[in-house]
């Protein structure tokens, strides 16, 4: 049976599945209708009819259920998550390398913390693929940025003549995770008001 | 314990390759998923043998969200008798419409993994109720 202990694995390990087998497209297209609009449903309907409110409903049990180290920010503009240990990426660099993935080709320790630990090439994608959707069809913009080291931060905010941001939102108080030393590792992917911006190392 | 609702996104995951592309590609999906995933898993069962088999599945269910599962080892079986399925519960429970055929993928991700290992791998029954058995292949040895 599959079960959802050893979930994460074979998530990723079924996103380059999908990759391989059917391209690119075909996985945004998983993560967006089976994803966002099947398996997460309930965030859907949350978000649909209870704003913010059911931002903090849905990621507060979601997060608390699956262990996750992160801070929740609700105020009336903004809706926003600061993720110090993002259980996903930890499960990933526990397991270690997938094989015939560049980090298992090496025993490099800094190999292993890059984005390529598992299967898929960037793991990390697979959130912005899911939530987008369904910020986007219930009125909502995403900011977000991760470094693939189990940090990241989120900030939704309603769309609306004038709303797109151009650069990152000011530090949100001592629980920001852009505070943090850490926070600088890895390789950074930024999106603001709800489309990439860059790549920064 | 292991969060439950991840089941919401292998059911879903299930219903998006059937959708698309049909029967034989979830298939495919399940044989590879066993093969390529699950190949260490295999290579644990084809040295540890039976043994091996009983113990994982044993450790296995104990993390998994509720369900009431008897596991049993002869001289040539291992027989995993599933009186109430986690994944079926908790899909149920949540009023998940379940994929008809996600049985199935116990069947075929377990077939693939059981194959490698040399290994023969049954199921009898389905949709919360189930015995599965992974049998050795007589005069065969990995």
């Amino acid at each position: 049976m599959l079960g959802v202990q050893d979930f994460i694995g074979y998530y990723d390990w079924t996103f380059e599945y999908l990759r391989r087998k059917y391209g690119e497209k075909a996985l945004s297209a998983y993560w967006e209708e089976a994803i966002a609009f099947d398996s997460q449903h309930h965030a859907y309907e949350l978000v649909k009819n209870k704003g913010f409110e059911g931002m903090a409903e849905y990621w507060g049990h979601t997060l608390n259920a699956e262990e996750a180290g992160y801070t929740i920010n609700k105020t009336r503009d903004f809706f926003r998550i600061d993720m110090f240990d993002c259980p996903s990426v930890r499960f990933l660099v526990r397991r270690g390398p997938s094989p015939g993935s560049e980090s298992a080709k090496g025993p490099s320790k800094d190999l292993l913390i890059k984005h390529s630990q598992g299967y898929y090439h960037d793991y990390c994608e697979h959130c912005m693929g899911w939530v987008k959707p369904i910020m986007t069809r219930t009125g909502f913009m995403v900011d977000h940025e991760h470094n693939h080291q189990g940090q990241c931060w989120w900030e939704m905010h309603r769309a609306g003549a004038g709303s797109r941001r151009k650069s990152e939102p000011p530090l949100r108080g001592p629980q920001d995770v852009r505070k943090l030393k850490a926070w600088r590792r890895g390789e950074h992917h930024l999106y603001l008001s709800s489309l990439r911006v860059t790549e920064m190392d | 314990m292991a969060a439950g609702d991840f089941y919401f996104a292998i059911n879903a995951t299930f219903r998006f390759i059937y959708g698309r592309w049909g029967e034989e590609a979830l298939i495919d999906y399940w044989r590879a998923l066993g093969r390529e995933y699950y190949a260490e898993l295999s290579r644990r069962f084809c040295k540890g043998g039976l043994e091996e088999v009983e113990q994982y599945w044993k450790d296995y269910f104990k993390l998994e969200p509720g369900g009431v599962v008897k596991i049993t080892r002869t001289d040539r079986a291992v027989v995993i008798e599933v009186q109430d399925c986690p994944a079926i519960r908790w899909l149920k429970g949540a009023g998940r419409k379940v994929m008809p055929s996600y049985c199935r993928h116990c069947f075929h991700v377990s077939s693939a993994i059981a194959e490698e290992a040399n290994l023969v791998f049954e199921l009898e029954d389905g949709d919360g109720t189930c015995r599965q058995t992974f049998r050795s292949r007589e005069g065969k040895a990995c």
